[in-house]
C-alpha cells in the first residue's frame, strides 16, 4: 500500500469511479447481482480492458509497482503481480467492498521449466467474487527456492491447496502453519512429481511392500 | 517371485509405556479411523483426538488413491485425456468429462451445436441424480439406515442403463467428446428417459417418507456439523455445503454454461447448514435435475440439428466419412495419431459439479498436450472443512460429518 493512507483510499476512490460499468454496490452476500450485458458474453471476467476492468483499477492504485501486466485470453483476466505482496494484494482484492473476491476457488503453479528462464514457477491464484459473480486469476512467478508468502491469513482455503502445492511442486509457503505433504507419504524422499524434470515413471523402482526385489518393468515402453 | 525371496514380515514387540498410553495432564484419545474404513467413502483416514467422547481435533490424511492424473494428463493428447477423467470422480464420470471437454473447447474456441448441448445436459443432470442416490445411499447407510443403501442403488441402475445404451459404458462412461457427440442418439434412449422420468419421483417419495420426518434421522441429523456461512466462504465451499448453509452460489445460475440458462428451475438453500438441510438441498437437487431433463427432453425429442461440430481443425472427422473419403481418413489418422495443437493460453473452466465447483485449468503451450492440466475437484476443497466443524461434535457423529461433505476420494486425491 502506499505510505499515506488517506492518498490510498483516494486513489482507490478515483479508480471505483472510473471502473465501469457502474453497478449497484454488492451489499447481499448471498443475493446474485444483475450483470451488465456487455459482460454476459464475456463469460463474467469481466471488461476487456484494462482502464476499465474494476479489479486491475483497483489494484494499479493501490499497489502501482507490484502490478506487473496484465493478460487477456478469450474472457479470462489474468494480472501478474510481484510475489513478495501476493498476500497482500489478495487481501485487498477480499476486503475492497466494490470487488470482494471472497473466495479462494483454485491455488496452483506452473512449472515453466521449458517456457522461460526465470523465475521458474507461477502461483496462479484463481479468486472468485459471489456478489459480483466474476472471476479474477493472479499470477506469481517464484523462483526455485525462494518463498512464497501464503495466503493462509487471507483465505482459509489456502490451507490444503498449498500443501498440495508444496507438495507436488516443492513450493514453500512462508508462513503456512502446518507445510507437509498433501497426497504423497510424508516419507516421500523423491522430491515433487509435477515439476517438469521428474520423469514420469519417477526416479526409482518400486518395491511391493513384504518382497524383496522390485517387480520387472517394461524398459523400451516409448512414454517411459 | 519365489517365497524364499520374500522379505521376512516386519512385526516386532510394541512397547507401549503408561506414561504414553495415559498421561495425568492430557485425558486426551488419539483414535485412528481408516483407510480401510466402511464409512469414510474410500480410503480416507482420519486421525481423530478425542476426549472422553467428544472429538478436540481432526487431521485427515489423504492421498492413498493418488494417481497423478494431472501428471498423465501433461504426457496424454488433449482428446485421449477424457477417459482420465472419469476416473477422478467415479461416480459422476459424465460431468467430469464435461468440465474438461468444456475447458477444452473454450481454449479452442469452439462450442458443440445446440443438439449437443441439450444432450450433455440431460446426461449431467442424469448423473447428478445418480451421485446423489450414491450418496445419499452410502450417508444414510453410515448412519444407521441400512435400507435406503439398497433402494438408492436400485434406482441407479436405471440411469445406469441409460449411459449403457447411450454410450456403451455404465460406470467410466468416456461419453463426452470435443465438438458434441460423434454417434447418433440410439433408438428408444428416449423412451427409456421418459421411463426414469416417470417413474422416479415416487421412488424419491420413497426415500423422503423414509427419512425426512424419521425421529432417528433428524436426532441424527439435524444440529449436527453446522458450517456458518461466513466458514464456508472462507474455506471456500461450493455445491450443496455452500448452499446447505444458506449462499445462493449455483454456476448453472451464476455463470451459466451450454443452455442452462434457457432452463427454468430453482436452487435449494438450506437454512441452518448442519447435516440434515444439506440432505434436503440435495434432495430437492435432484427434483430439479428432473425437471432440467424434461424440459431437456421436450426440446431433442423434435430437434434434428446436428450432434458434432463438422468444420473445424479440432474435432474428430465424422465415422462414416472416415471410411468413404481420402479427406476425412487423412484427417482422423492426423487427428489420431498426432492429436491437435490449440492456441497458446490458459482457460479455466468450472462447472456445477453434484459434489461442487469442478474446475479444470489448462495452461497450453500450442503443441499437442497439456502444458499444465489442474484439476479443481470440489470435494479435495470441501474437505477442508472437517477439522473445523468436528471441533466439538461427538465421535459418533464423526461418520455424519464425513458423509455430508460428498466425498469420493479417486476425486479428492486425483
Amino acid at each position: 500500500m502506499s505510505a499515506n493512507p488517506n492518498e490510498a483510499e483516494t486513489a482507490l476512490a478515483e479508480a471505483e469511479a472510473m471502473s465501469a460499468p457502474v453497478r449497484e454496490p454488492a451489499t447481499d452476500m448471498t443475493g446474485l447481482a444483475v450483470i451488465d450485458p456487455a459482460w454476459t458474453n464475456t463469460g463474467y471476467w469481466g471488461p476487456q480492458d484494462e482502464s476499465l476492468h474494476p479489479a486491475i483499477l483497483a489494484l494499479r492504485a493501490l499497489f502501482p509497482d507490484d502490478v506487473l501486466g496484465v493478460t487477456f485470453f478469450r474472457d479470462e483476466v489474468t494480472i501478474n503481480v510481484r510475489a513478495q505482496r501476493l498476500a497482500d494484494i489478495c487481501a485487498a482484492l477480499r476486503d475492497t467492498p466494490h470487488l470482494a473476491y471472497r473466495t479462494l476457488t483454485d491455488l496452483t503453479a506452473v512449472d515453466m521449466l521449458r517456457l522461460r528462464d526465470a523465475p521458474r514457477f507461477d502461483v496462479v491464484v484463481t479468486l472468485y467474487s459471489i456478489p459480483n459473480r466474476q472471476r479474477l486469476r493472479i499470477k506469481a512467478g517464484v523462483a526455485e527456492g525462494e518463498p512464497c508468502p501464503t495466503l493462509t491469513g487471507v483465505y482459509l482455503a489456502a490451507g490444503w491447496l498449498e500443501r498440495e502445492c508444496y507438495d507436488m511442486f516443492g513450493i514453500i509457503f512462508e508462513g503456512h502453519p502446518d507445510l507437509r505433504r498433501m497426497l504423497l507419504p510424508e516419507d516421500w524422499d523423491e522430491g515433487h512429481p509435477l515439476r517438469k524434470d521428474y520423469p514420469i515413471r519417477g526416479y526409482k523402482q518400486y518395491v511391493q511392500p513384504g518382497f524383496a526385489d522390485a517387480a520387472p518393468r517394461i524398459t523400451d515402453y516409448r512414454r517411459n | 517371485m519365489s517365497i524364499s525371496q520374500m522379505a521376512p514380515p516386519a512385526t516386532g514387540t510394541l512397547e507401549i509405556t503408561d506414561e504414553r498410553q495415559i498421561s495425568a495432564t492430557r485425558r486426551e484419545l488419539v483414535l485412528n479411523m481408516g483407510p480401510q474404513h466402511p464409512s469414510t467413502h474410500g480410503v480416507l483416514r482420519v486421525v481423530l483426538t478425542l476426549e472422553g467422547e467428544t472429538i478436540v481435533a481432526t487431521d485427515p490424511i489423504i492421498g492413498y488413491l493418488h494417481r497423478g492424473v494431472e501428471k498423465i494428463g501433461e504426457t496424454r493428447r488433449y482428446a485421449q485425456f477424457t477417459p482420465w477423467t472419469d476416473r477422478t470422480d467415479y461416480v459422476a464420470a459424465p460431468q467430469n468429462n464435461l468440465g474438461y471437454i468444456l475447458a477444452v473447447e473454450k481454449l479452442c474456441g469452439i462450442a458443440a451445436p445446440e443438439r449437443a448441448q441439450y444432450w450433455r445436459v440431460i446426461m449431467a443432470e442424469l448423473s447428478r441424480i445418480a451421485s446423489h442416490l450414491v450418496w445419499l445411499g452410502t450417508h444414510a447407510l453410515d448412519i444407521g439406515a441400512l435400507s435406503m443403501s439398497l433402494y438408492c442403488f436400485r434406482e441407479r441402475e436405471l440411469i445406469l442403463d441409460i449411459f449403457e445404451r447411450f454410450c456403451g459404458a455404465r460406470l467410466t462412461t468416456n461419453m463426452m467428446e470435443i465438438g458434441g457427440f460423434s454417434r447418433e442418439i440410439p433408438e428408444g434412449l428416449i423412451d427409456q428417459i421418459e421411463h426414469f422420468l416417470k417413474v422416479f419421483p415416487g421412488y424419491q417419495q420413497e426415500y423422503s417418507d423414509l427419512l425426512t420426518a424419521n425421529p432417528i434421522w433428524i436426532a441424527r441429523t439435524r444440529g449436527v456439523g453446522i458450517i456458518e456461512p461466513q466458514a464456508a466462504i472462507d474455506y471456500g465451499l461450493t455445491g450443496a455445503c455452500l448452499r446447505g448453509s444458506g449462499i445462493n452460489y449455483d454456476i448453472r445460475k451464476a455463470q451459466p454454461y451450454l443452455v442452462y440458462d434457457r432452463l427454468d428451475f430453482e436452487v435449494p438453500l438450506g437454512t441452518h447448514g448442519d447435516v440434515y438441510d444439506r440432505y434436503l438441498v440435495r434432495m430437492e437437487e435432484m427434483r430439479q435435475a428432473l425437471r432440467i431433463i424434461r424440459q431437456c427432453l421436450d426440446v431433442v425429442k423434435d430437434h434434428k440439428g446436428p450432434l458434432m461440430l463438422n468444420d473445424s481443425n479440432y474435432v474428430i472427422p465424422p465415422h462414416d466419412t472416415v471410411l468413404r473419403t481420402a479427406e476425412d481418413m487423412q484427417r482422423h489418422f492426423v487427428w489420431v495419431i498426432k492429436g491437435f495443437s490449440p492456441p497458446v493460453g490458459e482457460v479455466y473452466v468450472g462447472i456445477e459439479h453434484s459434489k461442487g465447483e469442478l474446475g479444470y485449468y489448462i495452461y497450453s503451450d500450442g503443441s499437442g498436450v497439456p502444458y499444465r492440466l489442474r484439476i479443481r475437484s470440489a470435494d479435495f476443497v470441501n474437505l477442508q472443512i472437517l477439522p473445523h466443524f468436528a471441533q466439538g461434535a461427538m465421535l459418533a457423529d464423526a461418520v455424519a460429518l464425513i458423509g455430508t461433505i460428498d466425498i469420493v476420494l479417486g476425486s479428492v486425491d486425483r
